[in-house]
């Protein structure tokens, strides 16, 4: 059963991944050079200013980054990583579900909705609220060491609000549906009041227009929830599609039974 | 069978049907793909994927 779970995690998250990947290709490769174009000029023209100087170099360094691997690589690997990515995803999402379905709320297709949701809080959403999603050209503080471990905690951190937030619904709808939505909110909210008001600025975005940090913010973060989106509705029709068939344990134990 | 099957019930069967070494295999491919994506510094690897971490907004740069 477990193999079975699997099987349809990691097909869902390949589908998923096809679809971010062409997203990596499409959107996500031009706008990131364009930006690191973008700010290793801006960079460059105010090079004097110490602050403006560090962020140039980095900006300077990346850019020679990209340029390390051929044009045709970077493609193919981006891609291939952002099919790797759902894939990962997907196979996360089903080890989970399978030991988690049982706990989760909603009936049918809603509890994969439900574990994605938390999936995306746990990945992405809590450590963005400390670490956003860092733009060509920023500043951060800290060694990446430090970072890493921060945004591992952040990671833990966002498991057990999503955990909490469930808990909280199952106990509050058994009085009311509204009442059950509150008491799932009221983590998520206190999470981001508390992280909006005591955590440090860690990433500094430099030297690009404000504007344009935040649009690829936004297209970050939505595409992270679309590709959580997908590959709990992919997991879903697979599944129905596998109860409507026997399933492996099934049919060995049936050839078994006919052979003896 | 679902509404009264637990968190338990399903750790219990997993642990029936599969042996300890394939628990572990699946979950050691997981771990293996997570890290290679993310934290592998070879710089060929690191830097191809360079526009791949950016999209997905992870932190290791």
């Amino acid at each position: 059963m477990l193999v079975d779970y699997l099987k349809q995690g990691v097909l869902a998250g390949a589908i998923a991944g096809i679809a971010y990947g062409l997203y990596v290709m499409l959107v996500a490769n031009p706008l990131i050079g364009y930006m690191e174009a973008l700010a290793e000029g801006a960079g460059g023209a105010e090079s004097g200013h110490e602050h403006a100087h560090t962020a140039g170099e980095h900006a300077h360094a990346a850019g020679e980054h990209a340029h390390a691997v051929g044009e045709t690589t970077t493609t193919v690997v981006s891609i291939g990583s952002g099919i790797f990515w759902g894939i990962l995803l997907g196979a996360a999402f089903a080890l989970a579900f399978y030991f988690l379905e049982p706990a989760l709320p909603g009936r049918g297709s809603t509890k994969g909705y439900v574990l994605a949701g938390a999936g995306f809080l746990a990945v992405s959403g809590v450590p963005w609220l400390v670490l956003p999603p860092t733009t060509p050209g920023a500043e951060q503080a800290y060694t990446p060491t430090i970072r890493i471990a921060v945004y591992g905690g952040l990671m833990l951190a966002g498991a057990l609000i999503a955990a909490t937030a469930i808990y909280g619904y199952r106990r509050g709808s058994t009085r009311s549906r509204p009442i059950g939505l509150c008491l799932a909110a009221l983590p998520i909210v206190a999470l981001v009041a508390v992280t909006t008001l005591a955590a440090p600025t860690i990433v500094e975005s430099g030297p690009l227009p404000a504007e344009l940090v935040t649009a690829f913010r936004g297209l970050t973060a939505l595409s992270q929830a679309a590709l959580w989106a997908l590959v709990a509705g992919c997991f879903d029709r697979l599944q129905a599609r596998a109860r409507d068939r026997p399933s492996t344990e099934q049919r060995v134990a049936l050839a078994a039974s006919s052979r003896s | 069978m679902e509404a009264t099957e637990t968190v338990h019930d399903r750790i219990g069967t997993a642990r029936n049907d599969h042996t300890t070494a394939q628990l572990a295999l699946v979950f050691a491919l997981v771990a293996t793909l997570a890290f290679t994506l993310l934290f592998v510094q070879e710089p060929l690897v690191h830097d191809s994927l360079h526009n791949f971490r950016h999209a997905v907004g992870v932190t290791c740069h």
